[in-house]
């Protein structure tokens, strides 16, 4: 190494250490609970650190903290509407109403913010309401200016296949991922399509349509997405244990690449993944069991079974701690080494969390 | 602990309460005609069109429930207003004029009658894209126009948006099917113009008024028999008063009003015994004959059938409808203006008249050894009606063999929704002798169930084939799950010194949120 170089690498981290927002930093998780409260976790010290109470009806279902830790969006209102919440004053100081006059529109899982913090991004369902009848209009990406403020308005709506469920950045901005039934690379600004890796639509002889389908987004730590996916076999005996297939779907948010392997004959119903920031080949899966799978191998390594069903999970910046969340009303600590139960924390007043998203937020 | 969000659902189980069918007329005297109300409430969102009709309203012909479903959606999603006599006006009047000929709802009859079936649809792009949500018969029980049956795809993505989303749905381009070739398939399939409907349209609705013999079967209780007086209180209205004696004996008065739809679909409400009950009937084109099924308000599982004839010598039902070879048994032959000579046929010996009514024959009957297996015919006088003699119960169905009932009460809003099973026997040569008492016990269905203890959560099978399911919410001895349960229901006779088993599935699935007038 030269000392230039070296020099670099010594300011760079002395400019990290004396950073006094990076030295003050820590980790929380962001959930909610019903009815309407957004929920803020310091998993370290294993209690629920404070809970903001959304205005107007509903329950939470799509969270995106801002770049920064301080604002969380939240979708809220039945899906009807994006609300952002200051995380320091509780205060409410982001709103978008998806409908429009006699345009209904509801968010449809889909929520991404720009990496720079300026841009949301919101996956929208509209139908007109005419005199008498429905008329379901194309669906759409709602993208809004985060300084727009209480009656915030799309800065643009961006073309996007039915059925998208899930939308992701790439950490440099400049690429916007939507999951439908193939993955569209979008250019963020205009939604001109980059490319399309085929999902559903994949050309494997012998297989069926691959079911993959995810309504979450807590991919922050790795920068990843994966989502199980199940496919069958054609060409099998349908008594044939092979004949179902559970495998992984990974993108990487990074460099657009997706995989797709199968790790098992279908034996648990998965809902949704996360991988490993630091050993990134691991992936844990949950549902009624807590998986953790290999894509390096595509190995099951091992499975335990949870004490009821949660439907979504993050990891630990450090990737040893694994929480999955959203049904009753808990948070389950378990080990990423041992699949363990190490800890967990109850959600104040016991109510379900809905659809709810859990999302690590640095502050 | 979960608690909260069930202070909403009251609000929606009301609602449809307040649907129901059989609600006698207003008797305000200034209450708007249906006509009226479509004019002036209705027309505000369905205009008049070119051809003069209100827009949607007049492209679409369904049941009574159907006309009832729709209504209740526009009180609910569109916010009109309407009193319940306007609304009771309002299904009636469409459901004359738009409704179903008798042959249409023939199919369905299974999902007005609220019973529980496992449906065989006779298209299988229909029964993944229009049933994987509800019964196939919601959508068999009604003719649109293809313009019509498109609007109401729209509907049904704007009202739902995750249709689009869900498993049968993501799998293909489920949007671009309904609303793009599949509104044409069904116009073809179940068309708004039909011959059926054009001849059924101009006959005049009969008057179901006079005495009527009545007869039929309760699972769990037995088969029963007696009067029906019906009394017409106004047009395709009535008050009914009856009095019925069951197979074990006791008797029972009930006092009940209906309504008489399209000239055909009879529904009553009526209060029989302690117990409140909707008839669900359909009346023969001649008016001479009612069949249907009538089932507990609360309890929609649990209920009998039932065949109600008026006119002379006319036989409502026979109990038992079989006859054992070499046994001797009680029967009764119930009717309306029986004569008194009965005529069994061969192998059949009357030992001893106990009572002869022009409503009932009861006999003591011996059947010999060799008398024919089979189903012959009777004779009461000039009625005629089918007996069977069989000579041993060769095989036993548990009924119905797929089954769910739902878990309830424990504080919240949704009461238990038990299940009524009946052992039925047949023969060698698999004919239907009929319901038989049994010996009952539940079983876990499969592995999982075995593994997961579902028979000892799931509730209980009591000794008359009721399953009453366990209470809703987390079970501590569960591990905080609830009770739901895949159940292997098992009845067992004696038969010849052997034992004779049948067995049906019963799911006890969890809480029915929304209920609809057609599920």
């Amino acid at each position: 190494m030269t000392s230039k170089i070296l020099a670099a690498a010594l300011l760079a981290l002395g400019a990290l250490s004396l950073d006094p927002a990076a030295a003050l930093s820590k980790e929380y998780i962001l959930t909610s609970t019903k009815p309407n409260t957004l929920v803020l976790v310091d998993p370290a010290a294993r209690k629920v650190e404070r809970t903001y109470q959304i205005a107007g009806p509903g329950a939470p279902l799509g969270i995106v903290p801002s770049p920064d830790g301080k604002i969380a969006y939240v979708i809220t209102n039945h899906w009807g509407s994006l609300v952002g919440i200051d995380l320091d004053s509780g205060n409410e100081v982001f709103r978008a109403d998806l409908s429009d006059g006699n345009i209904r529109a509801r968010n449809m899982f889909g929520l991404e913010i720009s990496p720079d913090g300026k841009e949301v991004f919101v996956m929208r369902s509209p139908v007109r309401l005419g005199q008498g009848e429905y008329e379901v209009q194309d669906v759409g990406i709602a993208v809004y200016r985060t300084d727009a403020g209480l009656n915030a308005r799309p800065d643009r709506i961006l073309p996007v296949p039915r059925r998208t469920t899930g939308l992701f950045m790439a950490p440099d901005g400049s690429r916007l991922y939507a999951v439908n039934w193939d993955i569209h690379t979008l250019d963020p600004k205009d939604g001109k399509v980059l490319k399309v890796d085929k999902v559903a639509n994949w050309e494997r002889p012998n297989y069926g349509v691959p079911d993959v389908f995810g309504v979450w987004n807590h991919y922050e730590q790795a920068k990843v997405f994966a989502n199980p996916y199940f496919a069958v076999r054609t060409d099998l005996d349908p008594k044939d244990p092979a004949m179902a297939r559970t495998g992984m779907l990974t993108l990487d948010f990074a460099t657009g690449a997706v995989t797709m392997n199968e790790f098992e004959n279908t034996s648990a119903v998965i809902f949704s993944s996360v991988v490993n920031p630091v050993r990134r080949n691991e992936v844990f899966s949950v549902y009624n069991t807590l998986s953790k799978t290999d894509t390096g191998t595509n190995q099951l390594v091992k499975r335990v079974t949870l004490p009821h069903t949660y439907y979504c999970l993050n990891i630990s910046g450090d990737g040893k701690e694994v929480y999955v969340a959203g049904t009753i009303s808990d948070i389950g600590i378990y080990s990423a080494e041992t699949l363990e139960r190490i800890g967990e924390i109850n959600l104040p007043g016991g109510h379900d969390m809905g659809g709810t998203w859990i999302r690590m937020v640095q502050r | 602990m979960m608690h909260k969000s069930w202070r909403f659902v009251p609000m929606a189980v009301l609602a449809l309460a307040s649907a129901g069918l059989a609600s006698a007329p207003s008797v305000q005297a200034k209450e708007p005609s249906a006509e009226a109300v479509l004019n002036t409430k209705c027309s505000t969102c369905h205009p008049r069109t070119a051809t003069g009709g209100l827009f949607r309203i007049d492209e679409q012909r369904k049941s009574p429930e159907g006309w009832a479903m729709t209504v209740r959606r526009m009180r609910q999603w569109h916010g009109v207003i309407l009193t319940d006599a306007e609304t009771r006006n309002l299904v009636k009047h469409l459901a004359d004029r738009q409704g179903l000929a008798p042959e249409e709802a023939e199919p369905f009859r299974y999902a007005l009658e609220r019973r529980t079936v496992v449906e065989s649809p006779d298209d299988a792009d229909l029964a993944t894209l229009c049933a994987r949500c509800h019964s196939y018969a919601r959508a068999g029980l009604q003719r649109r126009t293809a313009a019509e049956w498109r609007r109401l795809a729209h509907m049904h993505l704007g009202q739902w948006p995750t249709a689009e989303y869900q498993a049968l749905a993501r799998d293909r381009k489920w949007w671009e099917t309904v609303s793009g070739p599949l509104p044409e398939k069904l116009a073809a399939k179940w068309p708004i113009d039909s011959t059926a409907w054009k001849t059924w349209k101009a006959r005049p609705s009969p008057n179901l008024a006079g005495d009527w013999a009545v007869a039929g079967h309760r699972p769990g209780k037995g088969d029963y028999w007696g009067r029906m007086e019906v009394k017409r209180s106004a047009a395709d209205s009535y008050r009914l008063s009856y009095r019925l004696t069951w197979a074990d004996g006791s008797t029972e008065t009930g006092e009940g009003r209906s309504v008489v739809y399209t000239g055909f679909e009879w529904r009553g409400s009526t209060r029989l015994g302690a117990e409140q009950v909707s008839e669900v009937l359909r009346a023969s084109a001649d008016g001479g004959r009612l069949e249907g099924r009538w089932y507990l308000d609360d309890q929609d599982a649990v209920g009998a059938t039932m065949v109600a004839v008026r006119g002379k010598q006319a036989i409502a039902g026979l109990s038992p409808a079989a006859l054992k070879a070499g046994e001797t048994t009680r029967l009764v032959i119930s009717g309306n203006a029986l004569a008194r000579e009965v005529s069994l046929g061969d192998g059949l010996k009357v030992d001893k008249v106990i009572a002869a009514t022009p409503d009932s024959v009861t006999l003591m009957v011996s059947a010999s050894a060799g008398a024919a297996a089979g189903m012959r015919e009777i004779a009461v006088g000039k009625a005629k009606a089918p007996l069977m003699v069989y000579d041993r119960i060769a095989s036993l169905k548990v009924e119905p063999e797929t089954m769910v009932a739902r878990l309830g009460g424990n504080g919240g809003p949704v009461p238990h929704a038990p299940a009524q099973f009946d052992a039925v026997a047949y023969t060698a040569d698999n004919l239907r002798i009929g319901p038989v008492p049994a010996k009952w016990s539940v079983g876990n269905f499969d592995e999982t169930a075995e593994h997961d203890q579902d028979a000892k959560f799931g509730g209980v099978l009591r000794p008359n084939g009721l399953f009453m399911p366990a209470d809703a919410g987390p079970n501590p001895a569960r591990k905080n799950l609830n009770n739901i349960a895949n159940l292997l229901i098992k009845a067992e006779v004696a038969e010849g010194g052997a034992t004779v088993e049948g067995s049906a599935r019963l799911v006890v699935a969890p809480q029915r949120w929304n209920d609809a007038e057609i599920r």
